[in-house]
């Protein structure tokens, strides 16, 4: 795809001629999009998708074409008698969006054979369409239905006895299914998964009228953006199990969010209704995608768009609890405050907080005011698990990055990260990037998926990730000169099999890299790190840091306050140290083993849904999400509550609002000068031009209404780059029979947050440890035993996998598919089969 | 056994036609078919797995094209062409009375699971009408006499093939 | 005279030795002493033009190819599927190595590394045959590595397709060879050019009947080729003549031969009792005419069928007589390319599926005058909106019909026919 717009800058134009009107086009551009773009001129399109490969199928958009005539020798413009330039017209219409735009083309869109020949394909498509709008869940948003209102004919003259009756709810997969009546063979979900995501498992089948969708593949259609489809299917063909049937379009109202599973920050619009089942406040009905082409483009995983339902979820917490004896009493607000401010200050200075990574900026920067009232500055961030976070603040993406635009001369290095399962946005746009010519490097201490889109993949020991990013020169010369020769080099530096130490030291390892190579300071260069959930670089910037937090399970304070996050659910030793603090201050979404058994103090928040605030993504772009589900009991917005604390303990009045709040943020912390609110809601024209009027075009994504966001500079950016000392880190060394284990992420897990989206619950993972065929037969293990797993002070049950991705010696275990807690960070243990 | 194993000669030598492996899935389909008497799901995983393709994407090339049957066909595919130019000079007379003699109907097995009896479109034989072809082998210029005596042929065929076992 | 069908002067000319003795691939020989653009210009000069229907010129064609390209291909289309057409199957039978010489001679002008040989999958039998002819071709030295010691390789390769009309057209063919769906190819970028053709590269596709010309035309001169024939149309043409007529079959007869001439002199004329009524000179795709002594005496050449405003194309001669009911003659037709629509382009799937219905509406008795008009409409809607020319193929027949048998589909409507039992169901 040329995005005309950027490409404009870059490329030289051309002049074409479209109904009369001369218009200067960007070389090499697609005539339906430079019409769109530059001519406000709509041509009608079914199988054209600006995001993929053109294919002339559906003929909806034919028009007139032609070429101004030169004369071969000298070049001239051959002109008529009456002095205008003779145009060479082809006898035939053509398909417009087959069309690659060249100087002196001629286009005709509004005369009457045009007319005509879009009517007649509309009246084709509707000879076999059920024309059944009233029960369909597109009716409303469906481009067939717009089109024929627009162009069509007065009904068909297809007798109605003699459509093709076929079956209309195949399921593709858990999530999609199939109206085959309704599909008018467009192919645009084939070649999404094929073109797009890069798995192929949709496909025609048989042929002529009978054409059909179908999958044959293991497990059917179920990769992680299968939802996408349903945007870009231009009818109701195919349809999620979420909405299907759950509500009419235009009874929804639209409201701009960011997706709060992971940090890509995916803009998304959530479509909420009043509902009755739900006290009759809004409720979500469906998540969509909300375009921002430089964070997730049109798509959304399906992470994101099934992960909403732990919003409104009746687990959630409704009313301050106070712990009395064995018993929970509930508080009223005022009380709770009071108390919070009470157990606060009866710890004399030995507090700390630790903040879960789903916190908004304004929630962290109130938690931080609490803090420093009371002379505390131990603020730890969960998940203790990634330590890059501070080298993405100094040499992460230079400001104005769009991994879309990276392409041939440009390289990506993505190391220690499964990216698939923990940034899937990020590896969709990445795999776009090597599409585009762009050279991929995957390094990792075992396969991954993205390997597929990788054009060098390279193995090291586990927990060497460092030291194999400061030998890459020696050991392997051309990868490393590739890496810094290219134009543009963008690193994604993980945690995968490393210790928080160990991640750190490879940030920083990266760092160097790029700061040597001068891949820093400017747009598409520098380092990412797909730190978990939506806000783990707001967490640095707020001053909140893994470091501390190890610093606080190592020496306990008296008085903890946990914010939004689980601490026993996440991690094995937490109930452990725990027992050494005193008193527990607990402010979250759900009940969890610290509120019910040990927290003094419970306070009910609300979910990112039910509240304004801003997220801080990977990219380091602030970007706001705003209210949009009614509230669940009582809860409060964290940073509410926080700021009302704050006033009792004497730190002057309450912040009214968010904003109010994004306000004092601006002012306290430079990284975020200029992102007010009304900075922050900011939005632009963007190329392609979806979700207007013509959904046949971009299809049902959500135009950009509530803000672009602003990247924050980079230390880079702002011209000062240094090098660092990579500390050594070694892995943890396993004694005999016992394993190094490796904890990864799956992107579908029980964690709090997804577990009560049901319909998403076929395709999570039950527990199991990959072992190596070499281990698995010293310990007598077969593939498919269930084994114990003891680490960290904790023992879980898990089904083995013995296979040859996991390294020798070490055993990768999934975190959070288990019930009870899996070991968090890299470490050792044994393993038993029982 | 897999296909992969029992043709393996074969196999290579069509893999080696081509600068890549999807390009074989055709030739590759049909030794499905002459292996399991039709491209069944076990085939196309099969073929999925040496052409290095999705199984979703096989199935779509075996779904196609008319010569590859995903169901299970008698011991002789009987594809009688009844297009415009053999049907001009009988050819639909031909293929009626051809399913009434084995008693299918069109598309139909015979009970003893021996033949199969269909029509299909031009077969390039226009000159030589009624024409048929029996797994892929032409029959011409045919009647019902002569369509008899094959078919008692192909029977017996079968059956001393059955006693030599 | 013969240049196609050999083997009516030199039997067994299949078999290899046959051939060698009777100057087997010395045209070969004598391209490979000349440059590659000199070959080409040969042919040029020949006049010859595509027999696969189009009738393009074949030196033009191979004049396209990008020379600086390192790889390219030849893709020979024997995919012969268009009802009425049986005159490649002749040849790969009985003179298979006039084939294979004349593809290599296209190969050593465009210098390509391959030749695949694509054909339709009913050819089975045929096919493994072709694939011990090319065997003796590399025994021989004419196929493989250094040919004739030239430094130029190029290895020979059959392809069996497996029942798709659709895999004739030349980029659907080249799908169909990738192994992706044998479905068409928006163009450009053609065949001849980089990214349009076999695994993006460069491609030459011809027709059987083409390339069986080539070695003729290589060994004798360009120039003695285009003697033979007339003005636009030179050298001679293999005629396959089907339908109501005595003695139906291939002739291969100089350009410039009239249907009378095919029909009586060689045909052998109507059967017994009956008379012409109607001819289909290019098969089912293209427009019927009535036998008229107007078009009886028409040359059935590329310039002088437009007259009688219709095409030679493949001439692929379906002759109906009285006995003929030309609207089932539009039903079967239209059966035939509703089967083979691939149904990637919108027109051509629902058209034909819907022409299909109301045909057989009409057929049953069940249908209305004004359905035939819908028929004519919908055909009229289909042509020149497609993705390929097999949208325009069905339309044809519809069109043509009905424009000159409208009596056959009246008396339908009106009831002064049976019902007909749908064709071929
Ligand atoms: C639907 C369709 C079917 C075709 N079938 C054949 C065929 O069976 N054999 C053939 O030689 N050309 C066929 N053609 C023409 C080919 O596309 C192509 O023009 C031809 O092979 C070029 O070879 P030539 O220049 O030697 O004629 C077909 C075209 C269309 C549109
Ligand atoms: S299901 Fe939708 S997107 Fe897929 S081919 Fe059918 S209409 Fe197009
Ligand atoms: S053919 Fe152009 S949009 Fe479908």
């Amino acid at each position: 795809m040329v995005d005309i717009v950027r490409e404009k800058e870059k490329v030289d134009t051309v002049t074409i001629i479209i109904d009369d009107v001369e218009y200067q086009v960007p070389k090499g551009s697609n005539l339906v999009d430079a019409a769109k773009w530059y001519a406000d001129n709509d041509i009608p399109v079914f199988c054209y998708h600006p995001k993929m490969e053109p294919v002339g199928m559906c003929r909806m958009c034919l028009v007139e074409l032609g070429m101004i005539e030169k004369d071969r020798a000298t070049g001239e413009v051959v002109l008529n008698e009456d002095g205008q330039p003779k145009v060479r017209w082809f006898p035939k219409l053509q398909t417009a969006c087959t069309q690659i735009v060249s100087d002196g083309m001629v286009v005709r869109t509004n005369t009457e054979v045009v007319e005509e020949a879009r009517e007649n394909v509309l009246e084709f498509l509707l000879t076999s369409h059920p024309l059944d709008c009233p029960i369909c869940d597109k009716g409303g948003e469906c481009p067939l239905q717009n089109l024929t209102m627009a162009y069509g004919p007065q009904g068909s003259r297809m007798n109605f006895a003699d459509k093709m009756h076929l079956d209309k709810h195949v399921p593709l997969g858990d999530l999609i299914f199939l109206d085959e009546e309704r599909c008018i063979q467009c192919g645009r979900c084939v070649r999404f998964q094929d073109e797009i995501v890069g798995d192929d498992v949709l496909a025609f089948h048989e042929r002529g009228r009978t054409l059909q969708i179908i999958t044959n593949s293991e497990p059917g259609f179920d990769t992680y953006f299968s939802g996408n489809t349903t945007d870009i299917c231009p009818v109701g063909a195919l349809t999620t199990a979420d909405f299907r049937f759950g509500a009419r379009p235009w009874e929804l109202t639209e409201v701009p969010s960011i997706c709060p599973h992971d940090a890509a920050g995916s803009n998304i619009s959530l479509s909420v209704r009043l509902d009755r089942d739900f006290g009759g406040r809004a409720k979500i009905k469906r998540v969509m995608p909300r375009q921002n082409e430089y964070v997730n483009e049109i798509w959304i995983s399906d992470k994101t768009r099934f992960g909403h339902h732990f919003t409104g979820s009746d687990r959630r917490l409704h009313v301050p609890l106070m712990r009395k004896g064995s018993s929970l009493i509930e508080l009223d607000w005022t009380t709770a405050f009071n108390t919070f401010a009470e157990l606060l200050q009866g710890a004399n200075g030995d507090v700390a907080a630790i903040a879960g990574n789903g916190m908004s900026n304004e929630d962290l920067w109130e938690l931080k005011q609490v803090m420093e009232k009371v002379g505390s500055d131990r603020l730890g961030a969960w998940s203790p698990t990634h330590g890059g976070a501070e080298l993405v603040a100094q040499v992460g993406v230079g400001k104005g990055t769009n991994l879309g635009e990276l392409g041939k001369g440009d390289a990506v290095l993505i190391i220690a990260s499964d990216l698939e399962e923990e940034v899937p946005i990020w590896r969709l746009r990445l795999k776009r990037a090597h599409d585009q010519g762009a050279y991929v490097v995957v390094a990792n201490v075992r396969p991954t998926r993205m390997d597929d889109f990788a054009d060098v993949t390279l193995r090291y020991a586990v927990g060497q990730a460092a030291t194999f990013m400061n030998s890459l020169k020696k050991d392997s010369k051309e990868v490393f000169e590739k890496l810094t020769g290219a134009d543009n080099l963008v690193i994604v530096a993980g945690a995968e099999g490393l210790s928080l130490d160990g991640s750190r030291a490879l940030a920083q390892a990266a760092a160097n890299l790029l700061v040597d190579s001068g891949h820093v300071g400017k747009p598409n260069n520098g380092l990412l790190s797909p730190l978990p959930g939506p806000n783990g670089m707001g967490l640095h910037y707020l001053g909140f840091s893994p470091f501390t937090t190890q610093d606080i399970m190592a020496n306990p304070p008296k008085v903890l306050i946990v914010a939004q996050l689980e601490l026993i659910a996440d991690d094995p030793s937490a109930s452990a140290w725990l027992d050494k603090v005193e008193t527990i201050i607990s402010l979250n979404l759900f009940p969890d083993v610290v509120s019910e058994k040990d927290a003094k103090l419970i306070l009910p928040i609300q979910s990112f849904a039910e509240r304004d605030g801003t997220f801080t993504n990977g990219e380091r772009r602030v970007q706001r999400f705003y209210t949009a589900q009614g509230p669940i009991g009582e809860a409060l917005p964290a940073w509410q509550i926080l700021s009302r604390v704050g006033e009792v303990l004497g730190a002057g009045r309450s912040k009214p609002s968010a904003a109010a709040v994004m306000l004092d943020i601006v002012n306290g912390v430079p990284a975020f000068e200029g992102m007010r609110y009304r900075d922050l809601s900011r939005i632009e024209r963007q190329f392609p031009d979806v979700g207007g009027q013509d959904l046949y075009y971009g299809g049902t994504a959500y135009q950009n209404k509530g803000g672009l966001g602003v990247q924050i500079a980079s230390v880079a950016d702002s011209g000062d780059v240094a090098k660092g000392d990579v500390a050594s880190a070694d892995a943890p060394k396993a004694g005999k029979s016992q394993l190094v284990i490796l904890p990864v992420t799956r992107l579908y897990n029980r964690e709090s947050t997804f577990e009560p989206s049901m319909l998403v619950h076929p395709r999570i993972m039950e527990p199991y440890v990959e072992l190596n065929s070499k281990d698995a037969k010293k310990l007598g293990i077969e593939q498919g035993d269930v084994v114990a797993v003891s680490a960290d002070g904790a023992e879980v049950r898990v089904k083995a996998y013995v296979n040859g991705n996991a390294p020798e010696g070490t055993a990768i275990m999934p975190r959070h598919l288990a019930s009870t807690a899996t070991p968090l960070t890299l470490t050792v243990g044994e393993i038993t089969k029982v | 056994m897999a296909i992969a194993e029992k043709y393996a000669d074969r196999i290579d030598k069509h893999l080696s036609k081509y600068p890549d492996k999807r390009s074989a899935v055709m030739p590759l389909l049909y030794i499905v078919q002459e292996e399991y008497g039709w491209v069944s799901p076990e085939g196309i995983r099969e073929v999925a797995d040496i052409c290095e393709m999705d199984a979703t994407q096989v199935k779509s090339i075996a779904g196609f094209y008319t010569m590859y049957s995903e169901k299970p066909k008698g011991k002789f595919w009987l594809q009688v062409c009844t297009d415009m130019p053999c049907a001009l000079r009988g050819a639909d007379e031909f293929h009626k009375e051809l399913k009434d003699y084995l008693g299918v109907e069109e598309g139909g097995t015979t009970e003893d699971g021996m033949f199969t009896v269909e029509h299909v479109m031009c077969l390039a034989a226009c000159d030589k009408p009624p024409m048929l072809q029996c797994n892929f082998h032409f029959h011409e210029n045919l009647d019902m006499e002569k369509m008899k005596v094959l078919i008692d042929e192909w029977r017996n065929e079968v059956n001393a093939s059955v006693k030599s076992k | 005279m013969y240049i196609i069908f050999r083997e009516k002067e030199v039997t067994d000319i299949h078999k290899f030795d046959v051939y060698m003795k009777n100057e087997g691939y010395d045209g070969l020989k004598k391209a490979i002493g000349m440059k590659p653009s000199e070959v080409i210009d040969e042919v040029k000069s020949s006049g010859l033009r595509g027999r696969g229907g189009a009738g393009f010129p074949t030196g033009v064609k191979w004049s396209f190819i990008p020379q600086n390209e390192p790889v390219k291909y030849v893709a020979v289309n024997a995919d012969e599927s268009e009802p009425g057409t049986f005159k490649d199957r002749q040849i790969l039978e009985n003179n298979p190595h006039q084939l294979i010489e004349g593809a290599l001679i296209c190969a050593y002008a465009i210098q390509a590394k391959a030749v695949y040989i694509y054909m339709r999958g009913e050819f089975w039998d045929v096919g493994h045959e072709l694939d011990k002819c090319i065997d003796d071709a590399y025994k021989a030295g004419f196929a493989g590595k250094n040919i004739l010691g030239s430094g130029w390789d190029c290895d020979v390769y059959t392809h069996l397709g497996a029942g798709a009309y659709i895999c004739g057209e030349e980029s659907a063919l080249l799908n169909s060879l990738e192994g992706k769906l044998g479905q068409p190819r928006v163009r450009p970028p053609f065949p001849a050019q980089k990214g349009g053709g076999l695994y993006g590269e460069p491609t030459v596709v011809n027709n059987v009947e083409t390339l069986a010309n080539v070695p003729w035309i290589m060994r004798k001169g360009g120039a003695e080729f285009k003697k033979l024939g007339t003005e636009q149309s030179a050298g001679t043409k293999i005629f396959c003549l089907s339908g109501h007529v005595k003695n139906p079959g291939n002739y291969e007869l100089e350009f410039g031969a009239t249907f009378r001439e095919l029909l009586y002199d060689h045909g052998g004329g109507p059967l017994d009792g009956h008379t012409f009524k109607a001819v289909l000179p290019s098969g089912a795709s293209g427009p019927i005419v009535p036998l008229s002594d107007e078009v009886l005496d028409t040359p059935m050449t590329y310039e002088d069928t437009p007259k009688i405003d219709t095409i030679i194309g493949s001439a692929s001669v379906i002759v109906m007589d009285d006995s003929t009911d030309i609207m089932w003659v539009a039903s079967k037709v239209t059966k035939f390319f509703k089967h083979e629509s691939c149904g990637k382009c919108t027109p051509c799937r629902e058209g034909t599926y819907w022409i299909d219905k109301v045909l057989d509406r009409i057929l049953s008795g069940e249908g209305a005058e004004s359905d035939i008009d819908l028929v004519r409409n919908v055909a009229g809607n289909m042509q020149g909106t497609t993705l390929c020319a097999l949208g325009d193929f069905a339309a044809n027949p519809i069109l043509y019909t009905i424009k000159h048998f409208p009596e056959d589909f009246k008396k339908h409507v009106n009831g002064e026919s049976a019902p007909v039992r749908a064709a071929g169901d």
